[in-house]
């Protein structure tokens, strides 16, 4: 046990001692001051050019050819950030007029339920056509009820009239947890495949430089794998504590810039009992592919090896993130695979995290998960462990599956 | 203290490695494990030192199953290596405080080792800015600083230079007037009869030789006697057929029987002008090459 504390001191001061890993977190730290410091600089600069001269909005040319009235005052009711004039210049000054910059569009209404939209260069964004679409439909239906008799103001009244509405959540509000749920996945994804990678060409280097040789006459393998795993999920968490510590730190000094109901607000309006859930599965899912990981490296002679050796682990890890993901961003997270890869411990800390997040799950099937992936990882870290305690004496060509496994019979 | 092999068995898969080797070591005293590469010497000092269990045999400590808790063991690999981006102290103080040591102390006797060895000024280095033999005096640390009372050194002379080696050689010999048992495993015989009272021969994973050094030589039947004199040529010529020039200069004299060794002694002495005769004692390389060589198996069978 005493060996154990050695090895993860040890391996902890390294990593705070590393200059990529502390230049990698204030980097970290710093893109996150800088965005959230952002609405607050923007707003500061923004006040300085609000004393100068006030930008005119640009120039928006309407012909009328329909013979309906109100037009140009309903277009320059709904294009409130144009300046609309009424033209009856010939369509082809008008595009004339906007090719030479003169106007920045043009709406030539050729009849009541038809226009043409004349632009410079169409922006991928450009909803101009959508909102005078519904302008045009509001002014047809009005004038189609006149027409049949009714008072304008009666159509007025009519064609205006609100619907109110109001959203009650009984479970999980997706609006609202899709993002914090999006970020701990990916920062959880990021995490493992990080330090796992680490852990992995850890081991490989301490075999190419012999210091293995030292360590295996000096210590147990069980406490050195297990000291240099639990060390990176601490330099892993730190890291991950800087980074949304910071975010929060930040966020609150700016909190008023933000304002209420964008993306941002939602994510830090994270419940803390999510928190919670995030740690137990940020830990078990770490712990149990930091162990395959640690293996995976035992085996390698060389941090070349490392890479080939890894992939199997890589994979099945980004295959849990695949399945994941897209039912994260459809937001159909109760369905029979999420299900199933919510108790298969090597996706369920993915899995199980983002239903728990997104929607409403029953107790007893969080504490079926956690405990079989508390077991998995259990299993995994003894098998792990004998890998290891074998892998770390083996030099030259890495064994095959099938001679691991029998070695690890007899083992 | 008196640390015992038994019978010891190991097999890596289909393999035997080792077969029944026993071998004892005393402590205040130095003992040489000899053998051709892929003998079995690795794999016994793993096995001594708890690396992984042996299939069969036993290792005793004072007659007892050793007590790793209680007696604590150094060791310099043969491949040697530690970590070359770290400091020279933070990974020497790892080492010692992981065979058990306390930090503060574990720091205060790698500062000891460091100033005995004269490395003090590279404490603060990092592995990889230092030469190779310093990088193997550094390693030499790991193997003393927690001052264990078995000390194993694999191959501990070989990239030294020769002041490098007189230092080691003093070390060396003060662990043993320490009452250390020390372990050496080498190539270079020269080293090992300088310090070794006992050793033992491995060949094929099976202890072929091994017992006292001295006793081991006064076995080989005394029938030959290296004589030293002016008159070389006469001697050579006298005794054509049971003489033999040697490569010190001296003539090597075959008798018919060892109890003619004295009066060949005294006819030698009436007719040549002589230096030296003594009886002749094969050097450990002689006895290594003959045990642990290619022909040693039917060397053996004779």
């Amino acid at each position: 046990m005493k060996q154990f504390w050695t090895v993860l001191s040890f391996e902890l001061k390294s990593f705070l001692k590393n200059k990529v890993f502390v230049g990698m977190t204030l980097a970290m730290v710093l893109i996150l001051a800088a965005v959230m410091f952002y609405p607050r600089i923007s707003e500061a600069l923004s006040r300085g050019e609000d004393e100068g001269a006030a930008p005119a909005g640009a120039l928006m040319l309407v012909k009328n050819e329909s013979g309906m009235a109100g037009v140009t005052e309903a277009f320059s009711a709904a294009f409130s950030g144009y300046e609309v004039r009424e033209t009856r210049e010939a369509e082809e000054v008008i595009r004339g007029q906007i090719t030479s910059g003169e106007a920045e569009c043009a709406f030539v209404i050729t009849a009541p339920n038809a226009f043409t939209y004349y632009i410079g260069n169409l922006s991928m964004y450009d909803m101009n056509t959508e909102m005078a679409r519904g302008v045009m439909q509001e002014l047809y239906r009005l004038d189609a009820m006149v027409r049949a008799g009714i008072s304008p103001q009666t159509a007025g009244e009519i064609a205006s009239v609100q619907i109110e509405s109001k959203t009650e959540s009984l479970g999980k509000d997706q609006t609202q947890n899709y993002w914090y749920t999006y970020i701990m996945i990916f920062a959880l994804y990021m995490v493992i495949m990080f330090y796992g990678q680490m852990v992995a060409t850890g081991v490989a280097a301490e075999k190419s430089s012999r210091a293995m040789e030292m360590l295996v006459t000096s210590a147990k393998p069980l406490s050195m794998m297990l000291g240099k795993i639990v060390a990176s999920c601490l330099a892993g968490f730190v890291q991950l504590a800087a980074i949304f510590g910071s975010a929060v730190l930040f966020y609150s000094v700016n909190k008023e810039y933000w304002g209420g109901g964008s993306i941002i607000s939602s994510i830090f309006g994270m419940p803390p009992a999510l928190l919670a859930y995030m740690l137990i599965f940020f830990l078990l899912g770490f712990m149990l592919y930091a162990c395959m990981y640690g293996a995976a490296g035992s085996l390698a002679s060389k941090p070349e090896d490392v890479s080939v050796l890894v992939m199997p682990i890589t994979m099945l890890f980004v295959i849990g993130f695949v399945i994941v993901m897209p039912n994260m961003i459809s937001g159909n997270v109760d369905n029979v695979l999420m299900r199933v890869c919510s108790f298969i411990p090597f996706t369920s800390s993915m899995a199980m995290f983002t239903r728990i997040a997104m929607s409403t799950v029953p107790w007893y099937e969080v504490a079926i998960s956690v405990a079989l992936l508390a077991a998995g990882t259990g299993l995994v870290g003894m098998l792990a462990a004998k890998i290891y305690r074998m892998g770390v004496l083996l030099y030259g060509t890495p064994p095959k599956l099938g001679a691991l496994l029998k070695a690890l019979r007899k083992a | 203290m008196v640390l015992e092999l038994r019978s010891i068995e190991k097999s890596f898969g289909e393999k035997r490695v080792l077969e029944g080797v026993s071998f004892r070591a005393e402590g205040g005293k130095a003992f040489g494990l000899l053998g051709r590469n892929g003998a079995g010497k690795t794999t016994s000092i793993r096995i001594l030192m708890d690396v992984f269990p042996a299939d069969g045999g036993e290792v005793l400590c004072d007659g007892a199953p050793i007590d790793y808790a209680r007696v604590q063991l150094g060791y310099l690999p043969e491949e040697r290596g530690m970590y070359p981006k770290k400091l020279i102290i933070d990974q020497l103080t790892y080492f010692a405080e992981l065979k058990g040591m306390p930090r503060r102390e574990a720091v205060r006797a790698v500062d000891k080792w460091l100033e005995r060895l004269g490395m003090s000024e590279y404490r603060n280095k990092r592995l990889d800015t230092l030469s190779k033999g310093n990088q193997q005096k550094i390693q030499l640390v790991t193997a003393l600083a927690h001052e264990p009372q078995i000390v194993i050194l694999d191959e501990p002379f070989s990239g030294l230079d020769p002041v490098n080696a007189m230092l080691l050689k003093d070390i060396v010999r003060e662990q043993i007037s320490q009452g250390k048992i020390v372990l050496f495993s080498s190539h270079q015989m020269n080293y090992i009869e300088e310090f070794c009272d006992s050793i033992a021969i491995l060949k094929d994973g099976r202890v072929v030789l091994d017992g006292d050094l001295h006793d081991i030589k006064r076995k080989y039947r005394r029938d030959r006697l290296a004589v030293h004199t002016e008159e070389r040529e006469r001697l050579l010529r006298d005794m054509a057929g049971r003489a033999e020039p040697m490569a010190d200069g001296g003539v090597l004299l075959r008798l018919d029987a060892a109890e003619d060794k004295r009066a060949v002694m005294q006819r030698l002495t009436e007719s040549y002008d002589i230096d030296g005769i003594q009886v002749f004692e094969p050097s450990l390389s002689d006895i290594f090459v003959e045990h642990a060589g290619d022909a040693g198996e039917t060397e053996e069978q004779k």
